[in-house]
């Protein structure tokens, strides 16, 4: 095991080191000159180099690959152009936001899936365990954004239960924080419910075809039993191979539906800062979102090893 | 473990096959109308999507003149969805076909050229897939600009890793079979083996892929453009209708349905046309995924 958690930690260094050249390349290689990008079409060259010269983006990228990655080590994100206010403080409030978001919409996905995937494999021969399988394809269709769209416009509009949009604090109003919170949620939860659906029905469909549990059924078991003494142990390693596949679609989920009711986010954040040409402040954020996607996958893993003992052996 | 031990009754899979046929048939159809409204965009319209009519504004659908009715700014509606599917089309199956030839390319070489190549290849697919797409998309709005090539670009960029895993475990399973072997004592160089042999036999899976990651792109696509880092007018999309839609949801909603509904059928039509041709193409794959 300790050979096993080793080589993941290796892994995940490495890739959050291969991650970060390549965010910081394609930012300035494809971007081309950062402070001309900054300061747009019309700038003249001198007040480029004037940037250049002040943000230091005129020393060799390797030394300012360097220094950000030192910086943000510390915990420092950089500061933005514009407001020169630093972007770890703004990044850090935008978390209040995001981070219930996101985490709720895949709790609420892992409520929909697992049961609704498990009784659709159990019951794969009648009209529901079917009909399951045509929502969860159909739900796999709909865009994130038009489920809040659609959310909105009858719990908002015509209902007038929840607000379509805007965010009160957590300190402030906090019932009125989660209230905002509420459809975004929905919204992420069923659609992310809907494709995790299709993964939990097929996994538990192959483990209930498994000989162990032919065996359990064997000794007298249900079908219920079997599945839930020995085969949803067994289905647990897809689905959270899956799971941390589907984090990042997840943060893009997130990106979108912080867009669709007006959500103070992360993700807002950045899109706004996309806008306004914001170079460092995008990179050093995407970055921030990149290591934590990474991290999860890390969890993943090590979960993976814990779960099934082959896996840390024969790796 | 194998299939004909768990297959119960000889009846049932007649009966799947038969689900299995509609399947095919429905994601046909509505692919093939999808790609034809795309086509005809191009030679009839209507009206011209961009231009707006202000007294013709928010007009009912079925209204005379306009089949869909009108927006905010009095622009047919119809119009402007035909003009949307020429680019679903253009970005989803652009993005995947990018991805799916450099994908082949790195997942066959992964697969045969030996293990520091493999090793190389599969950890800078691991690294590249847990970078959010949309991340990606933002970076590259950010840096060379939006537009529709940079989105087919975000997008390839995004399906690639996925690509390059599925051919590389396909190609390898065809790398143990009984021919390769005989080829390779022919003495067939690498590459040939690769073109002659393993890539006639991985086909099925490419097809297949493709028309899965045609779907994702299409619904990706909608989403960026929906944020506004997307496709731009005079282009129009699906999901930028939606966003203008947004903007005026309190007082007509019908304008946000027949965007929505749009995406949602052509994309699962398209999933069922990957699904239904999973059957036929790579039965292997479909037993473990039904």
């Amino acid at each position: 095991m300790p050979v096993y958690i080793a080589r993941k930690l290796a892994f995940f260094l490495l890739a959050v080191f291969a991650a970060s050249v390549l965010i910081f390349l394609l930012i300035r290689g494809a971007g081309g000159n950062v402070a001309a990008v900054i300061l747009g079409k019309d700038a003249t060259a001198e007040a480029i180099n004037a940037l250049s010269r002040q943000y230091g983006l005129d020393r060799p990228l390797p030394v300012q690959y360097f220094d950000w990655i030192g910086n943000l080590f510390r915990g420092d994100l950089g500061r933005s152009f514009r407001t020169n206010e630093p972007v770890t403080d703004l990044v850090v409030s935008r978390l209040s936001i995001s981070i219930p978001l996101c985490l709720s919409g895949l709790v609420l996905g892992l409520l929909i899936a697992i049961p609704a995937g498990t009784y659709s494999a159990l019951n794969s021969d009648k009209p529901v365990g079917a009909l399951i399988a045509l929502l969860s394809q159909v739900g796999i269709a709909v865009p994130v954004f038009w489920a809040g769209i659609l959310l909105s416009l009858l719990f908002g509009v015509r209902l007038g239960w929840l607000p379509t949009g805007g965010w009160t604090n957590w300190d402030s109003n906090f019932w009125g924080a989660v209230r905002s919170l509420v459809l975004p949620v929905i919204s992420l939860g069923l659609i992310l419910g809907a494709s995790l659906t299709r993964y939990v029905r097929s996994a538990v469909l192959d483990v209930m075809n498994q000989d162990y549990v032919r065996t359990a059924r064997a000794t007298g078991m249900t079908r219920m039993q079997a599945l839930l003494r020995v085969g949803l142990r067994n289905a647990a390693l897809p689905i959270a191979t899956v799971v941390g596949l589907q984090i990042a679609e997840l943060i893009g989920g997130t990106v979108i539906i912080e867009t669709v009711f007006s959500l103070p986010g992360l993700s807002r954040m950045i899109l706004a800062n996309v806008a306004a040409r914001e170079v460092i402040v995008v990179q050093s954020t995407v970055m921030l979102i990149i290591v934590f996607v990474m991290l999860v996958n890390l969890i993943v893993d090590l979960l993976y090893g814990v779960l099934d003992p082959r896996v840390r052996l024969t790796r | 473990m194998s299939a004909a031990a768990t297959t119960p009754v000889p009846a049932r899979p007649k009966k799947r096959r038969g689900r299995r046929n509609l399947t095919l048939t429905i994601g046909l159809v509505v692919t093939i109308a999808f790609i034809a409204m795309a086509a005809v965009s191009f030679f009839y319209l209507p009206h011209n999507p961009n231009v707006p009519r202000i007294p013709d504004r928010l007009l009912p659908a079925g209204s005379p003149r306009y089949l869909l009715g009108t927006d905010a700014l009095g622009r047919d509606i119809f119009s402007q969805l035909m003009v949307g599917a020429r680019t679903s089309l253009m970005v989803g199956a652009g993005g995947a076909l990018i991805a799916l030839v450099i994908g082949t390319i790195a997942g066959l070489s992964a697969a045969a050229f030996g293990r520091i190549a493999d090793e190389t290849i599969s950890r800078s697919a691991d690294i590249m897939l847990s970078i959010p797409g949309m991340v990606t998309a933002l970076v590259l709005a950010a840096t060379i600009g939006s537009g529709t090539l940079t989105t087919i670009l975000a997008l390839s960029a995004f399906f690639t890793p996925s690509f390059t895993r599925v051919i590389r475990s396909a190609a390898l399973s065809v790398l143990q079979e009984d021919f390769i072997t005989a080829a390779r004592l022919y003495a067939r160089p690498t590459w040939f083996i690769l073109l002659r042999h393993v890539l006639p036999n991985v086909a099925g899976v490419m097809i297949v892929q493709f028309t899965l990651y045609f779907a994702a792109g299409i619904l990706t696509e909608a989403g960026l453009s929906y944020l506004g880092v997307g496709v731009t007018r005079p282009s129009i999309s699906w999901g930028m209708m939606l966003n203008e839609a947004q903007q005026q949801v309190g007082i007509s909603s019908p304008l946000a349905m027949w965007p929505g509904l749009s995406i949602v059928i052509v994309v699962l039509g398209l999933n069922l046309l990957g699904d239904g041709l999973r059957d036929v193409l790579d039965p292997k794959l479909a037993r473990r995924t039904s």
